[in-house]
This record gives structure tokens, sequence and C-alpha cells, in this order.
């Protein structure tokens, strides 16, 4: 299939085959792509580059697009435009590609009389490195009856089984849409567990939608924060959390401080004022706050994101030709 | 009310390195022993491999930990004394500074903070020589 470059402020040449030298090509590129339900416009000209062997955490509130971008990637949807590549070839109906590409959609749609086993006797003819004992092992580890119709599953032992397919597909390029839906604490450890003693053991890239991000925080290596269907920033994990400054105080003292500074969030507890600003104070700023008897704190990354999915959130509700936002705020 | 996040200043690439530094200075990694791998910690920690990797660097480049090829990261002979040396410089920042502002907050003098300091049980542990340690001395090394 052929796909032309639309988004004119992708600045590659049109038409031309791949652009770039063997370092750049390597892993997944896009390109302003751009992907339309009817009129609402998904994604609107994501240009991202995930790189081999990384794990990448997707950020952002519902409704912004982290499916769309993730099922858009594996072309289990078509793209409405822009470029996408992988390892410097396109997806699209490419078997070479594809069967190293695993993604197990978080609502995935089995045969309902199909059991856990006829799944697992059919994936080694999908993924080229499928690891039958990884299976086994994860399946046991996560307490997967093998016996059992697919659609009495659980929640969460649905998770866990897609969990199994990914990490046993040892796909190079695995997508994990909220992995841990359903999931308890101990099999969320697991999960965990097991996902970081593959990609150590055999590098692979990793792109893990997640809203739980304190808890995996530690997991990634790259966050890739989506807003309305933009890609916000994409940087390593302590570059975002030293792009901010949490500020707590007095009232007063907190706004007299931030009123040259641009405010991300501010909340209040009683005289006592939390703010969140933009960028990291200058070593003269912070002796001037700790004068104020404000205290200066690098924030978490899913305050980082919660605060921006605020903004989200509110600008949502001010332009109702928007997509609805379908959920409270992750903070309160 | 949101949750308290991890707020930590520190990445936490040094949060493992001190970690691992305790665990050499306690003895529980005496000079010449192996520290776990990369995989090992990454796993035990749910902390990605590259994390954990340059925690582990961060040790070498002090020369508390050494590279065998194909076999893994070593303490190395005077590991140990290498971390005493650095924790000793770093206790004037890292431990007095902060007891001295909170004493200063409470209406403390410096003469009420040394005096707080010889009652406590703890003092008297710490007046034999600070070179002496319970760590089991390594043959070996």
């Amino acid at each position: 299939m052929t796909v032309t470059t639309t988004d004119p402020t992708t600045r590659s040449a049109a038409g031309a085959p791949v652009t770039s030298t063997p370092e750049t090509s390597a892993g997944i590129a896009l390109q302003g792509v751009t992907k339309s339900f009817g009129k609402t416009e998904v994604l609107k000209g994501i240009d991202l580059h995930l790189k081999p062997g990384k794990v990448y955490g997707l950020l952002g509130a519902n409704g912004v697009g982290k499916t769309t971008l993730m099922s858009v990637i594996c072309n289990h949807t078509f793209r409405s435009s822009g470029r996408i590549t992988i390892d410097g070839e396109e997806p699209a109906e490419n078997a070479r590609i594809l069967e190293r590409t695993c993604f197990v959609h978080e609502d995935q749609r089995w045969h309902d009389d199909y059991l856990v086993d006829h799944i697992l006797r059919a994936l080694p003819h999908f993924y080229r490195d499928w690891q039958p004992d990884l299976a086994e092992r994860l399946l046991s580890r996560f307490s997967i009856p093998r016996k059992t119709p697919l659609k009495k599953l659980s929640r969460g032992q649905r998770s866990a089984f897609a969990v199994c397919i990914s990490l046993a597909s040892r796909a190079e390029y695995t997508f994990l849409d909220e992995p841990y839906l359903g999931l308890d604490p101990t099999s969320r450890n697991i999960f965990y567990e097991e996902l970081m003693r593959e990609v150590a053991e055999r590098p692979r890239t990793i792109l893990m939608s997640t809203h739980l991000i304190d808890e995996a925080a530690n997991l990634m290596e790259e966050v890739v924060l989506m807003r309305r269907g933009r890609i916000e920033l994409h940087a390593d994990v302590d570059e975002v959390t030293s792009s901010m400054t949490a500020i707590r105080g007095i009232d007063e003292a907190v706004d007299g401080f931030t009123a040259p500074y641009d405010v991300v969030s501010s909340q209040s507890l009683g005289r006592i004022h939390s703010v969140l600003v933009k960028g990291a104070l200058a070593p003269d700023e912070r002796a001037r706050a700790e004068a104020l008897h404000l205290s200066v704190e690098k924030p978490g990354l899913q305050e980082i994101v919660a605060a921006l999915g605020i903004l989200d959130h509110a600008v949502a509700q001010n332009l109702p030709q928007n997509s609805e936002v379908s959920e409270a705020g992750v903070t309160s | 009310m949101t949750p308290p996040a991890p707020r930590s200043d520190r990445p936490i690439f040094l949060e493992l390195a001190d970690r691992i530094a305790d665990d050499i200075l306690s003895g529980a990694y005496p000079p010449g022993s192996q520290v776990p791998s990369t995989t090992e910690l990454s796993v035990h920690y749910r902390i990605n491999p590259a994390t954990a990797g340059k925690a582990l660097n961060r040790l070498v480049d002090h020369a508390v930990l050494e590279k065998r090829r194909g076999l893994g990261m070593f303490v190395t002979a005077d590991g140990p004394e290498v971390l005493r040396t650095q924790r000793q410089g770093e206790l004037l920042d890292s431990y007095v500074a902060p007891l001295l502002a909170e004493a200063r907050r409470l209406g403390m003098t410096t003469a009420d903070v040394v005096a707080l300091l010889q009652s406590h049980p703890g003092a008297a542990a710490a007046t034999s020589p600070t070179h002496t340690t319970t760590a089991p001395a390594e043959a070996s090394s």
C-alpha cells in the first residue's frame, strides 16, 4: 500500500525512500502520522522515533490516542496519512516486519470456545521468536488455567494471559496497552519482574501505556507523553522530572514567589499552597525560596503527568468539538 | 489529596549505587566477592536494566567495583576503604548541616547539639576508631 505524506510540517522529501542512515532507520520511526475516525482526528501529526532495545512509557489522559498510536504502528488500524517505518521498512502488509511485532489488545477478542492451550498452540506460527518454555513458566507464575475457555477467564487472568503472550513472543517490538488491568499487586509485581528479566537478558523495544505511573516509572527509560492526539513530550524520565519544580508553603509566599513563573497546576490545603511550575530553579532562586520558608522539590513523574492531564481535561471541556472526557482526573 | 509521590531529588541510579555501597560497607559483600548482576538488580528492584547498569558503573568509576570479563562485578580490595573515605567527606553536608539547621529552627545552640550527641546511647559505641570495622576479613584480598 502506498501512503503519501500530506502533513506540510514533515520535511521529508515527498516520496523519497528511507531518508536516513542505518542508525536512524533502526527502530520505529513515525513522520506526520495522522488517524481520523470519521470526523474525529485522533492522531494529529505524530513524529516519533523509538530506538531499538529501550523501554518506553506511553503516558497521557484517557482518549488522547495512545491505543490508536500503537494500533497504527502495528498496522492493526490503517493510518490516514504520514509515514511509518520499522527498521527502515514499511510495516503494512509486511509479514517479515510484523512477525517481529506483538500487540495484544487490551480488549482482545478470541473465539469463545477456545482454551488457553489452543491459543498457545497457534501462536508459534505468528511469532518467529516464540518461546514455549517462557510461556509455560509465565502461565504457571500467573496461575492461568490451561483447560479453561478463554471467555471464562477473569479480567485479571485475561490481562495476565496477554502479558504471557507479549513476553513469550520475544517480539523485538512489543506493545503493551495498560497491561495491568485487573491484575492484583502480586501479579503486577510478577509482570514487572518478568518484563525486566526479559529486557535485561535480551534487549527489545517495549512501548507500554500505563496510568499507574509511579509504579511503572522505574521500568521505563524514556517517556512519551501524549496530549490531544499529539506528542507533548518525549524525553528521559529524569529529564521530565527535572523539567518542573514543586513549590510548597504559605499561600501568599508561594503566590508571590511563583508570580514570574509559568504555573502548571496548583492545589491548596488550608493556608498551604502547592504549586507546580515549569523549569528548574536557579541556585539563587532556590535560596530565595528557602529564605521565604518555601519547600522546593523535584516532582514525581505521576505528579507532572497528572498536572498536564488536568490541563487536557480543562481544554477538552472548553472545546466541545473534542471527544468526550470519559474519566475524572487521576488526581483530586 | 494527591497520594504522596516518591520525591527524591536524586536519580534512582544514585539511590541504587548507595544501597549497594551500604551493603559493601556492612560487609555483606567483602572485597573480592561478587555483587548482583545488572539483570538480578533489575529484576529484584523492578527497575530498567539501564538504570541498574548505571549504578554498577558508577561504583566501577569510583574503583569500588571491578569488571571481570565474562564473570561479573566484584568488590575491589580497597573498595570498602574508598567508600568510607568518601562517606566521611559527605558526613558534613549530608548529616551535620541538616542537623544544625533543624536545631536552629528549634531554638537550640550548637552547644545544645553537642550535649545531645554526647548523651545519646550511640555516642559511646562510636568512640572506637572508625577504621576498625565489623566486616568479616577476607583472607584472599
